[in-house]
């Protein structure tokens, strides 16, 4: 679980009594998780479903997902980081200022209400979504989130889970993780592999021109990216693999479709706490898969002569 | 067109990968989809196996599949620094071959996760 204070959907759907959803909005981005995983099912110690878990819902806005929620708090854009702070303080049994509380938009009593929550709780969850984990403050709120929910552990069982988007992003992270690990923006140009978000991620990357060659799989940047990561893309060498031609395909040098995963392209992807499901595609595509194309572009670079110094070739210069 | 039906099949749409949909497909697409959520639903009928697109372009062209993978490996090998994005829509068997890549090239692989 790479050192994740964390759990599978299974043990939460059977244990867990108290969630926490931080910066997330499952009823319209996630809408099966709390009828299949989390807030209604009945299971082994949560015999009554519903009625046996409390859910607190931690957003900027009230959305649909507030409804479903016991207790709602609104905070101020921004302050995750703030407010994860005060609740670790709090737990701890620690002083912490009025003034500290309230800029982040809530107020003493519900931090503290909050906090003797948690610790009241046989098994509490905090599943953290993008608005936590995207907005000012980053990767540092989820290593908050995560760090508040280890410490929980001194006096109950706590977890943390992070509410992932996009399918298999978790397998993404599983598998550059068992292969060189680390889980995303990894550099493998000194021949060993060098983690440093910020640096070696793709907006950074792009913006800064440090690239000069892109290959894409699955993904549409020329969509979403900022502009300058647009413009490097379009005036390096691009290559897009997609199931159709996008925005990204239009801007760059070579585009390759590939069969859709899932619907006609078999193979694993991984669930958000990290349990591989095998996929089962109802479909047969015309277009090779992305694993036959990767495949054949890696084995097309390696009739080439290696770009680093092998051992044959040092050998053949003495 | 004979109309199967596809049991536990698995969604891939969002992060809950529910593998406890029914799906029933006449071929070229699904036509009904059971105990799938709205997003499931729609990522299901909004794709089929109908040629819309052509195989490959290189340069804007319509090039087959073979000169395609030639001139990626070319660009990808010529480069200085490639870079190995996306990951996320695909499977981990194609993960893997991506990380393969990466390190063949001497490149940064990044995936979703970093945005």
């Amino acid at each position: 679980m790479g050192g994740k204070p964390s759990c599978t959907l299974g043990e939460i759907r059977n244990r867990a009594d108290f969630l926490i959803y931080w910066g997330g909005n499952p009823a319209e981005c996630h809408p099966r998780h709390f009828t299949k995983y989390s807030l209604m099912p009945k299971g082994k110690f949560t015999p009554n479903g519903r009625k046996d878990r409390t859910m607190v819902l931690v957003d900027i806005r009230e959305t649909a997902s507030a409804k479903a929620a016991d207790i709602f708090l609104q905070i101020r854009p921004g302050k995750d980081f703030e407010a994860l702070t005060a609740l670790r303080s709090i737990v701890k049994g620690k002083r912490v200022e009025e003034s500290a509380v309230v800029e982040t938009g809530l107020t003493m009593e519900q931090l503290n209400d909050l906090a003797t929550r948690m610790k009241k709780a046989k098994f509490g969850v905090i599943f953290f979504g993008m608005g936590l984990s995207m907005t000012r403050g980053k990767h540092m709120n989820s290593a908050a989130a995560m760090t508040l929910a280890a410490e929980l552990n001194a006096f109950t069982k706590f977890v943390a889970m992070p509410m992932r988007g996009h399918g298999n992003v978790t397998g993404a992270d599983v598998v550059v993780r068992y292969h060189t690990g680390y889980p995303f923006g990894v550099n493998l140009s000194r021949g060993y592999p060098r983690f440093n978000p910020g640096e070696f991620s793709t907006v950074d990357v792009l913006v800064r021109g440090d690239n000069d060659a892109t290959i894409i799989i699955g993904a549409d940047p020329g969509a979403t990216m900022p502009q300058p990561a647009i413009d490097h893309l379009a005036s390096t060498n691009t290559i897009v693999l997609d199931p159709k031609v996008t925005h990204t395909s239009r801007l760059s040098k070579v585009h390759i479709t590939t069969a859709a995963t899932g619907i006609s392209a078999p193979g694993t992807a991984y669930r958000m706490d990290e349990i591989p499901m095998t996929l089962r595609p109802p479909l047969k595509s015309p277009y090779p898969t992305d694993e036959e194309v990767l495949r054949r572009i890696s084995e097309a670079v390696a009739r080439k002569a290696a770009w680093y110094p092998t051992p044959e070739a040092l050998m053949a210069a003495v | 067109m004979e109309l199967t039906v596809t049991k536990h099949a698995t969604c891939t749409f969002c992060g809950c990968v529910c593998d406890d949909i029914e799906l029933h497909s006449d071929g070229t697409r699904v036509v009904e989809t059971k105990a799938a959520c709205i997003l499931g639903k729609s990522w299901f009928l909004n794709h089929d196996v109908v040629r819309h697109y052509p195989d490959a372009l290189v340069d804007g062209q319509e090039a087959t599949l073979g000169e395609a993978i030639e001139a990626a490996a070319n660009y990808l090998y010529e480069a200085d620094l490639p870079l190995v994005y996306g990951l996320s829509n695909t499977t981990c068997e194609a993960q893997r071959q991506a990380v393969t890549l990466a390190e063949m090239t001497g490149g940064i692989i990044d995936s979703h996760t970093s945005l």
